[in-house]
């Protein structure tokens, strides 16, 4: 029986989808394809990937209001067995910029374990854009990127080694930006 | 009964892709994000048991197994050789649970697990290096409390390292580390880069290839991510410095790379030569062909 909510080979899929993940998370700053899979029409192909390849029963998934559909929880609860959770224990969250903000209700880790702190799925939208300059590691001298609220992420790189983790998403497409990665905005009218 | 395997219209796959189920892996997968996503930082993994024994590369292998795709070329070494008890035990693993393709070519392996060495030809970006590791924790000799390496980390307290560090130049008037030399990763987290010679050290150092770590008994796992900082500690006036024995490979007459030390004969002769058998063999080509002209 074919399940129509699915990666179509389950275990060599998530395997290209991961890869991708590993490359977009080790090059920040770089855009890299995911592979195509059947979702909800609400969540791009590379946020679904992303839910699809890390969660199980053990990740607690936030969806933000535009997300929070029944469609997509159906989606996400039959294909990973993951929760639906609030913000302060989300491990994943899924939206859209402004539905996301605040971002300080997302836990950033401890001291001892800074790895228990949330990755943040951003799905395109029309949010303001902001030129900034980005280093650190996986960045080869700098890159130049455009941010929604810069601010938020220079904010964010000073908790390191604590912090949130962040992934773009539009399409097939995905671009990280991870705690580690300084941000400095370009603009000076800003 | 109907013996199903020995009916050839039902294709039964034995293993999953690349052995490990997807629940292990989806586990791993999130360890390994965040581990690039803090540099240096153990994340703790809940390791599963592999065909093979502790101190074989359980940890190297199950990374692997989590990041092997099918076009993947796969490259495996055990103190630089391909050919190695190790190294063809764990390359006949994937081949048979993973059926991707090897090859012994640095170059030409998009996926590298290797047991104590880093190889001599320069990595690429988006090649992946997978390390073995036995104890993953740098202060664990130092400090046997779990709980305590990890509030110092935390604090990035590591005042006991360099006092390690300076008991062995107050002993022997040189850091007496040869392999195994902690390295502070992008400026944070001092790290174990596992037992490699410190002559590999300052290969780690802004790799374009992204380095991971597997420590299957100790189940932490880490990471650094290509073009980072990694330091390897020393003090101003005792300079870290990367080591060799001072002699030639006897083989391909290479001096700049990492040679291992043979006796010969009974009355204890000794020759040197490459660690790494893939650049010996590079070398010996080159030889050649310049013989040639």
């Amino acid at each position: 029986m074919e399940n129509n909510y699915h990666f179509s080979e389950e275990s060599i899929n998530s395997s290209i989808s991961f890869r991708s993940l590993v490359n977009a998370t080790s090059y920040p700053g770089r855009h890299f394809q995911i592979t195509k899979l059947k979702k909800p029409n609400i969540l791009s192909n590379a946020a679904a990937t992303i839910l699809i390849t890390l969660c199980d029963n053990e990740s607690n998934v936030y969806l933000s209001k535009d997300f929070s559909t029944d469609e997509v929880k159906d989606w996400l609860i039959f294909n990973t067995g993951a929760i639906v959770s609030d913000k302060q224990n989300a491990n994943f969250a899924v939206g859209d910029w402004e539905s996301l903000l605040p971002l300080d209700e997302f836990k950033t880790g401890v001291p001892e374990y800074p790895e228990r702190s949330a990755t943040l799925i951003i799905e395109e939208s029309n949010y303001k854009k902001i030129k900034c300059n980005i280093n650190g590691p996986g960045i080869k001298d700098k890159l130049q990127i455009e941010l929604p609220n810069p601010e938020l992420f220079i904010n964010n790189s000073h908790l390191y080694p604590l912090g949130l983790d962040f992934y773009f998403t539009n399409d097939l497409d995905i671009l990280s930006i991870p705690r580690s990665t300084k941000i400095s905005v370009t603009n000076s009218e800003y | 009964m109907n013996d199903m395997s020995k009916d050839k219209n039902i294709d039964i796959q034995i293993y999953n892709f690349a052995y490990l189920d997807e629940n292990t892996k989806r586990m791993i997968r999130r360890a390994l994000l965040k581990a690039l996503c803090i540099p240096g930082y153990q994340v703790p993994f809940s390791s599963r048991e592999m065909p093979m024994p502790y101190g074989w590369g359980t940890g190297g292998i199950q990374v692997t197994s989590a990041c092997l795709i099918p076009k993947d070329v796969l490259k495996v070494i055990d103190q630089g050789a391909d050919d190695t008890t190790n190294a063809v035990s764990i390359r006949k693993f994937f081949q048979k649970t993973a059926n991707v393709a090897v090859t012994e070519k640095t170059s030409d392996a998009s996926l590298i697990q290797t047991r104590h060495r880093i190889p001599e030809t320069k990595l690429k970006e988006q090649q992946i290096l997978v390390y073995q590791v036995p104890i993953p924790e740098p202060l664990r000799f130092l400090e046997p409390r779990e709980t305590e390496t990890r509030k110092m980390h935390a604090l990035s307290e590591y005042g006991l390292m360099f006092v390690k560090l300076y008991e062995d130049i107050a002993k022997h008037g040189h850091i007496e580390t040869a392999y195994a030399y902690p390295v502070k990763t992008n400026g944070n987290y001092v790290t174990d880069p596992s037992p490699i010679p410190k002559f590999d050290n300052p290969k780690m150092n802004n790799n374009p290839a992204i380095q991971l770590f597997g420590a299957g008994r100790e189940q932490r796992i880490y990471a650094i991510p290509p073009y980072t900082n990694v330091k390897s500690l020393d003090f101003e006036d005792y300079p870290f410095e990367a080591m060799k024995a001072n002699f030639k490979c006897s083989i391909c007459g290479s001096s700049d790379s990492y040679l291992d030390e043979i006796i010969v004969s009974d009355d204890g002769k000794r020759s040197y030569i490459c660690s790494d058998t893939d650049y010996c063999k590079e070398q010996t080509q080159l030889n050649s062909k310049e013989e040639d002209q």
